[in-house]
């Protein structure tokens, strides 16, 4: 397997859903909670997550419950990554010194 | 499985919104179908609105094309928890037919043909020859004129007379001038002016009031320039307004007969103007009319 190609074409979807995961940098998101903080469509939300994903910025597992117990479904859950945190701050950063990367 | 099947067995809009999921999980890349139909079941049950499940579903098949056109190849984590621990790449399946740009090709291409059909159509029902039809020059057979002499200027001629019928013309009312002279702005009683009847056509006479300045209407005094008054210039100015039938000056006053003094007679246009609103219009049996008349201002120094 070689070497991964980070780069995400970034939107102004990406970023919005980036700066949900910055807010808590290690909390763990459903695409549900990420809709309800983004506002974004489902159609958009979850390319944008496989996405970074596929780059590395997230990983998601899904969730560790017993949904008969519970009584709903196991949802997967999304967290960044150190590359993804590294990576989406330098984003933040570029955009306050007014300079895209 | 199972509660994926059992979910799909519900009836009513759940059971739309869950076959759009499963429907469009199943066209998702073969490695991220079942995790994307789970994963998208879980979070349409935090939704509760059948119109948010809805749109929530349509977006679901929205985001596999996008899925799609993004990853041919997946190198996403499926659904097994043994593979999600790493990225796998899988084998090359071919997912669609067309590319989304392939596909946004024909589908403009589609567009543009199906205008072009339509333009086409329309145009063959309304079109005009643009060019006429060509001039058949066939040779028509003359037609034989018969032969009729012209008549001569004879006798007869002055016996045809024409007879034009006399026009009957009616002659307006007369209205006298002096006959409404208002001072310090004094109403008087409206005159009645009775039309003579016409012994030819017997109808029947309108009683014709002329009008004239009426309540509220300005005082003369108001109007008297000062020069005059120092000076002790006196005289009667005879303006002619247009009234309608709300008492409103429809055009602008003028002088018929000045007094002798161009500052009086200025003075009493201005009182007509500052009249309107305020005169009493003309009635004819009663009904007031739009009607022109003369009446007089007298500016006259009190001894």
């Amino acid at each position: 397997m070689g070497k991964k190609d980070t780069n995400v074409r970034m939107s102004l979807q990406t970023l919005r859903v980036l700066e949900a995961f910055l807010e808590n940098p290690t909390e763990q998101l459903s695409g549900a909670e990420v809709h309800q903080r983004c506002g974004i469509a489902s159609g958009t939300l979850y390319p944008i997550l496989l996405r970074l994903e596929s780059a590395g910025w997230f990983v998601s597992q899904w969730e560790a419950i017993d949904p008969s117990s519970v009584g709903r479904p196991r949802r997967r859950l999304y967290r960044l990554t150190s590359t993804g945190l590294r990576r989406a701050s330098e984003v933040f950063a570029s955009f306050n010194r007014g300079v895209l990367a | 499985m199972s509660q994926r099947n059992e979910r799909s067995t519900r009836p009513g809009s759940d059971g739309v919104t869950e076959w759009l999921i499963h429907q469009a999980a199943h066209r998702a890349p073969e490695s991220l179908s079942s995790r994307l139909e789970e994963e998208w079941l879980a979070d349409l049950a935090s939704r509760s609105a059948p119109l948010s499940r809805l749109r929530f579903a349509a977006g679901c098949c929205w985001a596999t094309i996008l899925i799609l056109h993004d990853f041919p190849r997946s190198r996403v984590p499926a659904a097994s928890p043994v593979a999600a621990r790493g990225f796998l790449t899988l084998v090359d399946r071919n997912f669609s037919y067309f590319s989304l740009r392939s596909a946004t090709l024909f589908l403009i291409a589609g567009l543009h043909a199906a205008l072009f059909y339509g333009l086409i159509t329309t145009l063959s029902h309304t079109r005009s020859p643009a060019v006429p039809p060509r001039l058949q020059n066939q040779p028509v057979a003359p037609v034989p004129r018969a032969k009729v002499p012209l008549p001569l200027p004879g006798s007869d001629f002055k016996d045809r007379a024409i007879y034009v019928p006399k026009p009957v013309v009616e002659t307006p009312p007369k209205m006298d001038f002096e006959a409404d002279v208002i001072g310090d702005v004094s109403e008087k009683p409206p005159q009645v002016i009775s039309q003579p009847p016409f012994p030819e056509t017997p109808t029947h006479a309108v009683h014709q009031l002329a009008g004239g300045p009426g309540a509220g209407f300005p005082e003369t005094g108001d109007f008297y320039p000062s020069p005059s008054i120092r000076l002790g210039e006196e005289g009667l100015s005879t303006v002619r307004v247009c009234v309608d039938r709300r008492g409103r000056l429809t055009s602008e006053p003028t002088t018929v007969r000045g007094s002798g003094s161009a500052r009086l007679d200025e003075a009493a246009l201005k009182l007509a103007r500052a009249g309107s609103g305020h005169y009493r219009p003309t009635t004819e049996d009663g009904q007031p009319v739009s009607s022109c008349y003369p009446f007089g201002v007298r500016f006259q120094l009190k001894k």
